[in-house]
């Protein structure tokens, strides 16, 4: 696998680019898994490297940003690729188009190609289209699409990753690299070799900021009520500002709610929250709508701060106890999920937490990462969860 | 009340306490957290001009040429600002009204390419902003219009004409709607735009008078040994035959010696003012453009009295000179004694580099899409491509080893070029070493026209 990054704002040039670094080792790729900066035009970026490579499968889509050795940044027109030039080690490409006509029910068929393909442990990555519409807000539930993978599934062995793409960080769009084109309401699901395991680390970085509180109204993704109160009037209260307007798509900025997993009242620890991300503040109903609808009536769920030195602190944990795991491995190659959010540019973190994974990481390992919408990992040893405001870290390599 | 129930309840408010306790604590941290991160957010932006004056000059280095640099620079505000979209325009000064036309010089993040598209904008504010508060009408109306975006920011700089405008389809964007505090921000990130961009047009200036001034000064040495050479070879000839001639001579010449002396003097000193009257013209010309007599001449007039001249001379040369007339009889508005010192030099070129057996054309054609064409090919020694730049330029020397077997200033056709570009044609060569050459005398449609039957 061979990694190369650019940012350019001529599409064709930036995939020249790539693909001269890609072609410097020799060889023929079997696919490519490209992040294409929201600004970059992905049909330019697609036919310059066809042109380049021969009829080789393009899968990924649009990216925040992306972060590499050389590079990282959120400007729109990054260029992340990643070559796979050892058909051994090629995924399968497993791809649905119709997220818009029932996202439940493309993760089920998804889940149920997966089941069909795999008779031994397989890694599967699923990349997707995260924005359903931008006027008004509204995206394509990534806890919807990892159900219904999990009923097509069922019992196989499939060890599920992913990430919601997006083509900015105000979630204007989003399109996917299918395989054989770019399309939109799509999801692409990368099956690896049996040979290939992957070891993961959620880095977090948030920490409750109230007591615990029930959900006593949600209608889908929509909370309504928090302990008999409207929702909207309680966050507004933590906050101290009224929300309304333009400052009710501000509020993802500000704060999240988190569930506790496991034993409520067991000592704090950041693997045991999934937290949602606030997609609007609804003044006139007193609701806010949340980035997923996997909360449910009766919920204990907590206002949540997103903490930068608490997410540098993650980071930093993470990425040595990762570096500890797959010391003495056959490492093939990282990939680094990053939810948008975590950029310093809207986290306000003095640093980038993307640059202090790559200062953790071993420099021969090739590494590509990419800021997402949503991040879908092994949650507490079970089953994969889609997160928000993690970066989901992942080191794929050669079974033992 | 029990002693059960008075712990339970004292419990209750014990809980109740600090759940207060830890939401109103929460609360004040989460505030803190959030005014930590917006000024973080702050900085961020307020650092992008500062960023943009390092990056600035290490855009200028690398790129070649003054117009190369707007788009890297953007691209680096884009990034900064964390904008959806951004251009740099200036005032259209070719345009019928430079004071409110504007044109897209670069731009990134739109839809469509738009470098180039004319924009019209009746008074252009030096800073402006729009926020979801804005009134739709001018300049709001017109700024938002240049990225198609509803929310904008602009700075213009009068002295320069330049401006920049940074947009986004939503106000809630990552940061904050645009405000008065993006003044600096804007204007900054301009004012480093156009410093940069003087500084690169000054340097490509020193550089192109640099490069003129050593083309000066080759063109001079050039000169001086071509001039040298030219002058020495007839003056010595007019020397000694003279000292052949004088009272003091050793020996007495005959008659017809003294003839042949005599005739050989008078060449020389002829060939030595030709040279003169070609310097002062090929002088005069790279001054300024000589003034024209026109009239309107038919082909044979022009180009039959040069064949009729140069007869003799290829006649000598054993090679065959011929004149073809265009099938539509022309006119050709131009000045007599230049046009035909053009056709002169170049028909004599051409007769001078055929050698013996070989043919020189004069073919005058109307163009298809007006004008005319005047031909003079040659199956002579011909050139290679690269030389024929060369023989366009004043005191050069084509490599080849025959310069020296055809003498000459080598201002013949830098004079025959600025000639023809006086009546606003062009001048083309075609060559082929060992084959022939092609010489195109272009003249624009207004100076042709038919020849009426009468």
């Amino acid at each position: 696998m061979r990694v190369a990054f650019t940012r350019n704002s001529d599409p064709e040039l930036a995939a020249r680019q790539c693909g001269a670094a890609l072609a410097e080792g020799g060889g023929t790729p079997s696919l490519l898994m490209v992040f294409c900066g929201g600004k970059l035009d992905p049909r330019r970026v697609r036919a310059s490297l066809v042109a380049q490579f021969g009829p080789v499968p393009l899968v990924g889509g649009a990216a925040a940003g992306a972060i590499s050795r050389t590079g990282l940044g959120y400007s729109g027109f990054e260029l992340g690729v990643i070559g796979f030039f050892d058909p051994a080690m090629t995924p399968r490409i497993m791809t649905v188009r119709d997220l818009d006509a029932g996202v439940f029910e493309a993760g089920a068929t998804l889940g149920a190609a997966v089941r069909d393909m795999i008779a031994a442990p397989a890694v599967v990555l699923l990349l997707f289209d995260s924005v359903a519409s931008s006027l008004p807000p509204r995206l394509h539930h990534a806890s919807s699409i990892v159900a219904g993978f999990s009923e097509g599934v069922g019992d196989a062995p499939a060890c599920l990753l992913g990430g919601g793409l997006l083509t900015d960080m105000n979630l204007t769009d989003a399109w996917v690299f299918d395989g054989e084109g770019v399309s939109k309401h799509s999801a692409v699901a990368l099956v690896f070799p049996p040979d290939i395991v992957a070891e993961t680390v959620i880095l977090h970085g948030c920490r409750p900021v109230s007591a615990f509180m029930e959900i006593t109204r949600i209608e889908g993704a929509e909370v309504f009520e928090l302990d008999g109160e409207p929702a909207l009037a309680v966050i507004e209260r933590m906050l101290g500002l009224r929300l309304g307007g333009a400052r009710g798509q501000e509020l993802s900025l500000l704060a999240t709610l988190g569930e506790k997993q496991g034993d409520l009242f067991a000592p704090y620890d950041e693997n045991a929250y999934v937290n949602r991300l606030i997609l609007r503040a609804n003044p006139e109903t007193g609701s806010v709508t949340l980035f997923e609808p996997d909360f449910a009536r009766g919920s204990h769920v907590q206002i949540m701060s997103r903490d930068n030195t608490l997410m540098l602190d993650s980071v930093r944990r993470g990425v040595a106890e990762l570096m500890r795991k797959i010391a003495g491995r056959e490492n093939l190659f990282a990939l680094y999920i990053d939810c948008a959010g975590r950029a310093s540019v809207r986290s306000g973190a003095p640093v980038e937490e993307a640059e202090l994974v790559l200062h953790g990481m071993d420099p021969a390992l090739p590494f590509l990462g990419f800021y997402s919408g949503v991040e879908i990992a092994p949650f507490n040893g079970e089953h994969s969860k889609p997160l928000d405001w993690t970066g989901v870290l992942t080191v794929l390599q050669r079974r033992r | 009340m029990d002693r059960a129930s008075a712990a339970a309840a004292q419990a209750e408010r014990e809980l109740a306490y600090y759940r207060r306790e830890c939401n109103d604590l929460g609360a004040r941290l989460l505030r803190l957290q959030e005014e930590q991160s917006q000024a973080f957010r702050e900085a961020r932006r307020s650092r992008t001009v500062a960023k943009l004056i390092r990056e600035a000059h290490r855009i200028a280095d690398q790129c070649g040429a003054p117009e190369e640099i707007g788009g890297p620079m953007l691209e680096v505000i884009l990034e900064n600002a964390l904008c959806d979209c951004a251009a740099l325009l200036y005032r259209d000064q070719s345009g019928p009204d430079p004071e409110r036309h504007f044109r897209i010089a670069h731009s990134v993040g739109l839809e469509t390419e738009r470098p180039g598209s004319s924009v019209f904008i009746p008074s252009a504010p030096s800073f402006f902003f729009t926020t979801s508060r804005t009134s739709i009408e001018p300049p709001a109306y017109e700024l938002m219009g240049v990225l198609r975006v509803p929310y904008i920011l602009w700075a213009h700089d009068r002295a320069t004409g330049h401006a920049l405008i940074l947009g986004n389809r939503m106000e809630g964007n990552v940061t904050r709607p645009f405000d008065e505090g993006d003044q600096e921000l804007v204007e900054g990130a301009l004012s480093v735009y156009i410093d940069v961009l003087l500084r690169k047009q000054a340097e490509m200036e020193l550089r192109a008078a640099k490069a003129a001034a050593e083309e000066a000064g080759a063109l001079r040495g050039r000169f001086l040994a071509t001039l040298s050479h030219e002058l020495r070879t007839p003056l010595n000839a007019i020397i000694g035959f003279s000292e052949m001639l004088s009272a003091n001579a050793r020996r007495e010449v005959t008659r017809d010696e003294r003839i042949a002396y005599s005739g050989q003097i008078l060449e020389s000193g002829r060939s030595l003012l030709a040279l003169i009257n070609d310097i002062l013209d090929y002088s005069s010309l790279s001054h300024a453009a000589p003034l024209l007599r026109p009239e309107w001449l038919s082909p044979q007039q022009v180009v039959g009295g040069v064949i009729s001249e140069a007869g003799a001379m290829a006649l000598a040369q054993e090679v065959t000179l011929e004149a073809h007339w265009p099938e539509t009889p022309l006119l050709l508005s131009v000045d007599h004694l230049r046009f035909r010192q053009v056709l002169r030099n170049l028909v004599s070129n051409a007769v001078k580099f055929t050698p013996p057996g070989g043919r020189v054309a004069v073919t005058t054609v109307a163009r298809s899409a007006g004008g005319a064409a005047i031909v003079v090919s040659d199956t002579g020694i011909g050139m290679r491509a690269e030389d024929i730049p060369r023989a366009l330029e004043p005191f050069q020397q084509i490599d080849g080893g025959h310069a020296r077997a055809f003498p000459g200033a080598g201002l013949g056709l830098p004079i025959a070029k600025g000639l023809v570009e006086a009546h606003g044609g062009e001048l083309l060569i075609e060559s082929r070493l060992g084959t022939g050459t092609s010489v195109t005398i272009v003249l624009p449609p207004d100076r042709v026209r038919e020849r009426p039957a009468s």
